[in-house]
């Protein structure tokens, strides 16, 4: 289908009366095709009613162009009619008179006879026929607006503009309106656009929904195609495979939006103080057993130590917050996925490359794979056997859950299926979800396991919904799990701070791997501001050293390590082992260029600084990497490993053109 | 009162509980007729000492039994009856007001459509409204130098303001929603007035018509006194002349109760239009 609506780099400014200007939209632009539903939402204020009178005509943008079926909008008129948020009747007219306002002014070629008729049919379509020749006065909400969508219809707009619509109603009345309306659209193949703050609403009318960011300035921060067929009902939608994660989209986008505003509100410039550029630091991490070294660093006073005396630790709700905050520069630092530097650099977010650097590994260890109940029942314990399981029950669809495309857990539960012959993309279906909806969902059967951080195994299996099937001591013992990542033009603007956050860490990563505070730091990370979890699912170094009492073999839990020969320091070889997983999976392309890619990811130079400054030895050999399948990674033939593995994407290589850093500006 | 079947199988209780709006609503009714009789009883009691200059209700009542009884006497020059002095004041409000109300509203219309006219002008009939009507009086008899026509300006331009001032506030209170929808639909001018802007704005009309008839009634009576001729103003003039203090109070009943029947009725006339419920 054609493009039929074209809105072009729209800007919006008001002037305020106190004098200087409010940018309400900026740069927005948008194609509609013919018999398309389009919703925008948005927070209150985000512009998104502003851009419909755009569309309308009621309202001019400042700069930019909109052309319908390629004529430019320059003011209003019948083709673009609008179904007003307050109904907009007039109360000295009949439902009747109301309607015949419109259907008289547009079909001026039509006989009275003819124009009557019309009439009388759209009053039919919104079930209004007994209160035809009433007054607005007298009607409901729900009938007035009925009301106000007939006049709307009787014209055929070539465009039909609704302005949060169902808005005022009650819910049952809107429940019912917008099943009429979506009747009724499918029925004319009317081109829709609806201004709305209802994701259900959203979800259940329209084909794509476009999420406006806050104002001001506000833009297009997401489009996202809703793919349910057509005609629908409400039942069918809801119960869409895809409804949820639709849902929770849209939901993190709002969420996030409003976190935005927090943030900013919040920010102030940098203040620096004893020698250090910036002590007032946000540091972003996930509430997880890993975050131990963070929160001990805050409560037990190392950042204060090292002269931070503003660190604010931001829980983020899931990796792609952390992402989105690390990219917006609305944190400063993160705890991150160790793969996550990386994956920034080569482009992953968006597809621009963003230079992330660590230098510090802060947590190894600690996670795990969870199957769902039933492959205990099935007696499912190894990899043999899930890939006997999923050939007998070839045709069902059988989904893990992984946190983030960046993350060790995605790494290694593609690595622990391949070993067991099981292809990650062909056999079986990957979802991203947040850590904290891990359980829920398998709980209620939409995924079939996943593997993730600690806490989320051991509660798994504690409250009987999963059991541990495998842990990193069956994959890669001592592997990277969490990093300090921040972005490689802040590590260049705050060199001290950068190097002061290291040491403070460095100091609460030895305190966290001490046995004997293994008590304490359990009380801190179940803080409700924190974890907020049952201790008895935070296992650090000591007691209970099974995962789970479910399962055949009781495993033996991969404790988190903290500190350690090693532990600690950024390894150009693991940061290497990943990206040849991330490039075995299409995620990234494998760069011709690795070995600029991995120095500017991975500093070593700040960590060596740091070590020296608290009076630490370091620990430099470089061991290879064995993983616990026995393949050997050689990490001066990249290429060599890949090309050996059996199970793996389409490998793609190609130049990765980074940003030029700024030192080298 | 009609006992119904529903009213039979009513306690005594829910009967009282049924029956207490209606002694509400008397009560309402009395109220009012109890103050004016306090009212009366004191103004009598003030009046009673032998040294009281104004005349008691009673000895009103009875000075003035032949103008009250006789309201339609026909007598030479202004010895007229009450009615036909009323009336002719009221037919002087009458020429001057529907003046008024005709410029007025067309005025109003045309400057509350436009922002610029309305900031250049309102300040000017700002001014102006606050004039009392009989200071227009002598400059209206300098200009017209004929006392008929000099009355019936001084009605109109007292009349005038408040109904240019509430129509043009009418005008610019148009709901934005109404306009969007004019809009839109791309209505023709005409249809767009009678359709959209004079519904809208006629409450606001009639507001400042109801000002407007007021002030008019209140400012005849006055020029009259100045003028002469028949009419109420005049025949207060005349008594107060003559030392009739007891028809000066009588003919102040009926100037009270002819502005008040003036006001509900332009109320009655506005609701029958412009229905206020939306």
């Amino acid at each position: 289908m054609s493009v039929f609506l074209e809105v072009e780099q729209i800007d919006k400014v008001f002037s305020l009366p106190g004098g200087g200007n409010y940018i309400a939209l900026k740069g927005v632009e948008l194609t509609v095709r013919q018999g398309e539903f389009v919703s925008l939402i948005g927070h209150s204020g985000c512009g998104k009613s502003t851009l419909l009178n755009i569309v309308a005509g009621l309202d001019r943008p400042s700069t930019g162009r909109v052309a319908l079926a390629g004529r430019p909008v320059l003011g209003p008129g019948p083709d673009r009619m609008v179904v007003f948020q307050n109904y907009s009747l007039l109360p000295w007219l009949t439902v009747r008179e109301n309607i015949a306002l419109a259907v008289d002014e547009v079909y001026t070629d039509k006989s009275k006879k003819e124009r009557e008729e019309i009439v009388r049919s759209h009053i039919q379509l919104v079930g209004l026929t007994p209160a035809a020749d009433k007054k607005p006065a007298q009607l409901s909400g729900g009938m007035k607006q009925r009301v106000a969508i007939a006049r709307a219809l009787s014209i055929r707009p070539e465009l039909l503009l609704l302005d949060e619509p169902f808005g005022a109603l009650d819910a049952l009345t809107r429940g019912n309106l917008q099943e009429q309306l979506m009747r009724i659209c499918e029925e004319t193949g009317a081109t829709c656009m609806m201004v709305t703050h209802d994701v259900d609403e959203a979800l259940l009318l329209s084909d794509r929904i476009v999420m406006l960011t806050n104002g001001p300035q506000s833009r297009i921060g997401q489009i996202l195609e809703v793919p349910f067929e057509r005609p629908r009902t409400r039942l069918e939608v809801v119960n869409h495979p895809n409804y949820y994660s639709l849902r929770s989209e849209m939901l993190y986008f709002l969420g996030q939006q409003k976190r935005i505003k927090q943030l900013r509100s919040r920010q102030k410039g940098p203040i620096a103080r004893h020698g250090l550029e910036k002590v007032n630091l946000e540091v972003g991490y996930l509430p997880l057993t890993a975050c131990a070294p963070l929160v001990v660093a805050k409560e037990k006073g190392f950042f204060n130590r090292h002269g931070l005396e503003e660190v604010t630790l931001v829980r983020e709700p899931s990796w792609r917050a952390v992402v989105d905050g690390v990219a917006g520069g609305y944190i400063d630092a993160a705890q991150m996925p160790a793969g996550m530097p990386l994956w920034f650099t080569l482009g992953g977010h968006e597809d621009k490359p963003l230079p992330v650097v660590t230098s510090l590994t802060l947590s190894r260890n600690g996670n795990a794979v969870t199957l769902g109940k039933k492959f205990l029942d099935l007696g499912v314990f190894s990899q043999a056997d899930l890939k006997a399981y999923l050939q007998r029950t070839a045709r069902d669809r059988h989904t893990f859950g992984l946190v983030h495309p960046a993350s060790m857990h995605n790494l290694l539960l593609r690595h622990w299926l391949a070993t067991g012959g099981i292809h990650p993309d062909r056999d079986v279906d990957l979802t991203t979800l947040p850590p904290a909806q891990m359980i829920a969902n398998l709980k209620v059967g939409n995924i079939d396991g996943f593997c993730i951080g600690e806490p989320w195994n051991i509660r798994a299996a504690a409250e009987g919904i999963g059991f541990t099937v495998a842990t990193d001591l069956e994959i890669w013992p001592g592997h990277p799990g969490k990093v300090l990542g921040v972005r490689e033009d802040w590590a260049q603007t705050y060199p001290n701070t950068h190097l002061a956050l290291i040491k403070a860490l460095i100091q609460a990563c030895l305190y966290c791997a001490e046995e004997a505070n293994a008590e304490e730091i359990r009380g801190l990370l179940c803080r409700d501001e924190y974890l907020g979890a049952d201790p008895a699912y935070v296992q650090l170094g000591e007691g209970e050293s099974n995962t789970c009492a479910l399962g055949k073999d009781r495993l033996q839990y991969a404790h988190h390590l903290f500190a350690g020969a090693g532990v600690n320091r950024p390894s150009r070889t693991e940061q290497l082992w990943i990206l040849t997983q991330m490039a075995r999976w299409g995620d990234v392309p494998f760069p011709r260029n690795w070995v600029e890619v991995i120095e500017r990811v991975c500093r070593v130079q700040a960590f060596s600084t740091a070590s020296r400054e608290l009076g630490l030895e370091v620990d430099y050999r470089r061991g290879p990497i064995r993983l616990a399948d026995g393949t050997p990674f050689d990490a001066d033939d990249p290429l060599g490993y890949l090309k050996a593995l059996e199970i793996k994407s389409d490998v793609y290589i190609a130049e990765v053109p980074l940003p030029a850093s700024l030192a080298a500006r | 009162m009609t006992t119904t079947l529903e009213g039979r199988r009513q306690s005594p209780v829910q009967q009282l509980v049924a029956a207490l709006p209606d002694a509400k609503s008397l009560q309402k009714l009395a109220a009012p007729v109890v103050a004016i009789g306090v009212f009366l009883l004191l103004w009598q009691l003030l009046t009673l000492s032998p040294d009281a200059t104004l005349p008691g209700p009673a000895k009103v009542v009875s000075e003035t039994w032949g103008l009250i009884v006789d309201p339609f006497f026909r007598g030479s020059g202004t010895n007229q009856g009450l009615f036909w002095q009323i009336a002719a004041s009221l037919q002087r409000v009458a020429l001057g007001f529907s003046l008024a109300a005709a410029v007025g509203i067309v005025v109003g219309i045309l400057i509350g459509a436009n922002a610029l006219i309305y900031s250049a002008l309102d300040p000017l009939f700002q001014v102006l409204r606050t004039i009392p009507p009989l200071a227009w009086l002598p400059i209206s008899l300098a200009a017209i130098q004929q006392s008929e026509p000099a009355a019936i300006f001084v009605i109109f331009i007292t009349a005038i303001w408040p109904v240019i001032i509430n129509t043009a506030v009418g005008v610019q209170q148009i709901p934005q929603d109404y306009n969007n929808v004019a809009r839109v639909l791309q209505l023709s001018r005409p249809k767009y007035f009678f359709k959209v802007l004079l519904p809208a704005a006629l409450p606001y009309i009639f507001t400042g018509l109801k000002i407007g008839i007021g002030l008019s009634w209140l400012a005849i009576v006055a020029a009259e006194m100045l003028i002469g001729g028949v009419g109420i103003g005049f025949f207060i003039w005349d008594a107060y002349n003559s030392a009739k203090v007891s028809e000066i109070v009588l003919a102040l009943v009926y100037v009270g109760l002819v502005g008040l029947l003036l006001d509900k009725l332009v109320g009655f006339i506005g609701r029958l239009v412009a229905p206020t419920e939306r």
